[in-house]
């Protein structure tokens, strides 16, 4: 749960007709004698993890945590005897974000720590250095953690050079792997056909839009766009009207024009060409996965490039839009009202509620990334009539890895799945879904809305912004990104070369798009064009 | 005979060395080097895989070098006695600066030299020239280098300014204490708070209060960073009202120390307010405002901050900066052979840039006979 979208819950915390309510259902419980069935023991842990703290009740804390901590135990009482962990020691590195990741995770931990005997030792890093450190560590050799929080698309870097243990099969199943949701089932998390990743968290980018746009009589057209084609219409047709709800002129779509973002800004790219160029037929949408030529200059990402240009050769876009990063156009543009269209990751939907800077929080409805009319199949090098929609898993959040550090170790490596596991185990995730924890909901079972209804949350609210959410999670074309050693390195320059194309620099969005081929061709040389093969048909599950 | 002898004005006590603490000295020093030069090679085959001595990191080399210094610092001591202690003054520093400076530097150009990706599974591959040549062919980085030709010009209009100021607090002027202090409060500011006060919130397009002052006034299309030109501008501009107090406090302390005299005997030669200043004030000037503008140059060379938290050297690479540009190649894109190869062959352009600049300003600043 992010931290924005517990705030706005909490704000609307329980009030006295829902108090009277309470009382007058447990009265009339009362009066009819009646007990309550008893929940089995799952089920009551489920129920009463998700009353600490209570929803409204502040922010959670260290003692909160650690009781969830204790709640959760059982999976690992099950496997492990109390003490058998005795004079192990663990390192666990990992994020110090907003204060929650690794903080949370010291909670968490601390009963188990009572429990088995173990003792973990802490690095904490915040999100700027956690590349840096990552990278260094694996290049010089100095791996000096036995756990490790990370990101998925690192797992070319780890697991591609052996450096992550295998995920016994016990841990699996003390995980209830089966839960998660559909993309973030394998291949992702595997390597070679083996499982490393145990997942705590879930990304993808969904499509925002102002609901005062769209509609009968609505400035930007009878019904939201839904696909790429449409938004662009859209986006043209709107020039020159007025913003229904700020009285400015009214705009778009909103690209991040600057897509300068250490590489994160590329995914605001993807999710236009991942409908024109992710063909259901094959996971590849980036690269060829025999030769890793790059697609990126292949006519369906052209055409998104395309899609871009027109906008700016319109004028379509607010003022000084090529300094726009994705941070300006969400949280200074789209929830300030300015635009009606937006891909985002979930805080964009918490924000628009929550945020004391949104105007647009009753005037915001939430979809899967929009589709396209016809999609490039790069196996016939030609263009099919065919909508298609493919949203993008923009990162795919993060996970809790073991290093091979302990494989030598029989004791410790048990001792330190068994902490991975208990992070990552279906209760406890279920809280860290419904409270600030910095990590989304990633489960099918995280999407039984009654269970956020009986906690107390807006159930409309909940639907609206978390359906978006699983419904591209389970779309059966979502576009996954590779793991592959350096990806970000590749967006990175990608950011760059699309910049030069949007300011003039480059004659036509083909060729940006080559000038995006050639530098992924140098990165991809640079790395070993072999290994970067091999490794992304691994990521691939080919 | 003593390698003191005369030098005795300064010798404390006489010192009567026997060649056996001498050849103890020697054996102190070459016996340590010795240890430093066997377990850095016993280290280097280990890490070469030639051979298996089970090290795991390169601390043993690093004792090694610790206690070679401390045996040719205790050798001197042994071999020369009050000579010896004299050297201690300096030696250490010496090694220090050996150990921190001269040999990261060299093992920097070994980097400088090789292909090292940190995602490539190979690790650091020694790639001649090629570096270079990519450098060579590099866009980026030319346009880097191109536009901090643009910044360096900046600093000359930012030097008048600044000379300006320098006058106008050098007069006796109301409040002139307080002008001083609150002139120099931008050069307090941290460039990245800067970036984000100003750059990101007070020219920000949509609620800047600068913005929406240009479009109260009835300017339609205010946009500070859309346009290359006006967007390197605007680098300068936050550059340089951060810095320009710098030069101001530098010329104005030069300002104060020019005797009065000197002006006044050109008033009384006859000599004007803009004659006085042009014939006396700015010769005697000159050395304190080459002086300022060379440090000024060496803050430019390195400017990044401002770049990288608003522009991210956009639009289209109008602001970037060399120093911003290896910022994205190393963090962004692991490249660290590349990227060391661009500092490494900035940091001697910046030499070679200084020096010359040197040799002419001496020329420059050498009174007129």
């Amino acid at each position: 749960m992010k931290t924005e979208l517990y705030n706005m819950v909490a704000r609307s915390r329980v009030n006295r007709r829902r108090l009277l309510q309470g009382a007058a259902s447990a009265g009339a419980l009362a009066a009819m004698g009646a007990r309550p069935a008893m929940a089995e023991a799952h089920g009551s842990v489920r129920a009463e993890i998700l009353k600490i703290p209570g929803v409204g009740m502040g922010s959670p804390t260290d003692a909160d945590w650690q009781k969830v901590g204790e709640l959760c135990l059982g999976p690992t009482k099950e496997r492990v005897a109390e003490g058998e962990f005795a004079g192990v020691e663990l390192t666990f590195m990992g994020l110090n974000n907003q204060n929650l990741h690794n903080f949370l995770f010291r909670g968490f931990l601390k009963p188990w720590e009572a429990y088995t005997g173990a003792t973990i030792n802490w690095i904490d890093l915040a999100q700027a250095d956690y590349n840096a450190r990552l990278q260094q560590s694996i290049a010089t050799g100095t791996v000096d953690f036995d756990i490790i929080e990370m990101g998925a698309p690192f797992e070319g870097d780890t697991a591609g050079r052996g450096l992550l243990d295998e995920m016994p099969e016990w841990v699996k199943e003390q995980i209830e792997a089966d839960d998660l949701v559909g993309y973030l089932q394998p291949p992702v998390g595997t390597w070679d056909g083996k499982t490393y990743r145990i997942t705590i968290d879930g990304d993808c980018h969904t499509f925002a839009y102002r609901t005062d746009y769209f509609g009968e009589g609505a400035i930007g057209g009878p019904k939201v766009p839904s696909t790429w084609q449409e938004v662009n219409a859209a986006s043209l047709a709107l020039k020159g009207q007025t913003d229904p709800l700020t009285g400015l002129d009214a705009h778009g779509f909103l690209d991040p024009l600057k897509y300068q973002w250490g590489g994160f800004g590329f995914y605001f790219l993807a999710d236009r060409a991942s409908s024109y160029v992710k063909h259901p037929d094959s996971p590849a949408w980036l690269f060829e996965p025999e030769t890793m030529k790059p697609m990126v200059n292949n006519p369906g990402w052209v055409q998104a490039i395309q899609d871009v240009f027109d906008l700016v050769a319109a004028d379509a876009y607010p003022a000084d839009q090529v300094n726009a990063d994705p941070n300006t156009t969400a949280f200074s543009q789209f929830l300030a009202g300015t635009g009606s269209m937006l891909t985002w990751w979930g805080d964009v939907g918490s924000n628009a509620r929550t945020s004391d800077s949104s105007v647009v929080g009753d005037v915001v409805g939430f979809g899967i990334n929009p589709g396209s009319e016809r999609r490039f199949n790069a196996a016939t090098a030609s263009w099919e009539d065919e909508m298609n929609e493919a949203p993008v898993m923009s990162y795919i959040g993060w996970g809790i890895y073991v290093t091979s550090r302990v494989s030598g170790d029989d004791l410790k490596r048990k001792a330190a799945w068994s902490a991975a596991a208990h992070l990552g185990g279906k209760d406890l995730s279920l809280w860290t879904s419904a409270y600030p924890s910095g990590f989304q909901p990633y489960r099918n079972s995280h999407f039984q809305y009654e269970e956020w209804e009986e906690a107390g949350y807006d159930r409309a609210f909940v639907e609206d912004y978390l359906g978006s959410n699983v419904d591209s999670y389970n779309h059966p074309n979502a576009a996954i990104e590779p793991r592959i050693p350096g990806i970000f390195q590749y967006y990175s320059i990608a950011e760059d070369e699309l910049v030069k194309g949007i300011n003039g620099q480059y004659g036509s969005a083909q060729e940006t798009a080559d000038a995006i081929a050639a530098a992924w061709e140098d990165i991809t040389d640079q790395i070993g064009r072999e290994s970067q093969i091999a490794l992304y048909k691994a990521s691939l599950g080919m | 005979m003593s390698t003191s002898e005369g030098d005795l004005l300064h010798v404390v006590t006489a010192d009567d060395i026997s060649d056996g603490r001498r050849k103890l000295g020697t054996t102190v020093i070459w016996g340590s080097f010795a240890i430093l030069v066997i377990v850095a090679a016993l280290q280097w085959a280990d890490a070469n895989g030639r051979a298996d001595f089970g090290f795991t990191s390169w601390r043993p080399t690093l004792y090694a070098f610790c206690l070679w210094s401390v045996g040719l610092c205790w050798g001197q001591v042994l071999r020369f006695g009050e000579y010896g202690k004299r050297t201690l003054f300096v030696l250490p520093a010496a090694l220090f600066v050996g150990a921190m400076v001269v040999f990261p530097l060299i093992f920097g150009v070994g980097i400088a030299l090789s292909d090292w990706n940190l995602s490539s599974p190979d690790g650091r591959q020694f790639n001649g020239t090629d570096n270079i040549v990519e450098m060579w062919n590099d866009p980026f980085y030319w346009n880097a280098l191109k536009n901090m030709v643009w910044y360096v010009l900046a600093i000359l209009p930012e030097y008048a300014i600044a000379f300006g100021l320098a006058v106008l607090l050098n007069a006796q002027i109301r409040a002139r204490k307080f002008f001083r202090v609150a002139f120099l409060l931008p050069l307090m500011l941290s460039p990245v708070a800067v970036s984000w006060m100003i750059g990101k919130s007070m020219l920000e397009v949509r609620f800047g209060p600068i913005a929406r002052f240009f479009r109260s006034l009835g300017v339609e299309d205010v946009a500070f960073f859309s346009s290359p030109e006006m967007a390197r501008f605007m680098i300068m501009a936050m550059d340089a009202w951060t810095f320009i107090p710098f030069m101001m406090i530098m010329i104005l302390a030069g300002l104060q120390a020019i005797p009065k005299e000197l002006n006044e005997a050109a008033r009384v030669d006859g000599a004007g307010p803009w004659r006085g200043f042009w014939e006396v004030t700015f010769p005697l000037m000159l050395p304190v405002s080459i002086t300022a503008i060379l440090i000024r140059i060496i803050f430019k060379l390195k400017l990044a901050d401002i770049v990288i938290n608003v522009t991210s050297g956009g639009p289209g690479g109008a602001t970037d900066t060399v120093t911003s540009f290896i910022f994205r190649e190393y963090r962004d894109r692991s490249n660290v052979g590349y990227g060391t190869l661009l500092a490494m062959v900035y940091l001697v352009i910046i030499v070679i840039f200084m020096t010359i600049l040197m040799k002419v300003s001496e020329r420059w600043t050498r009174p007129r006979t």
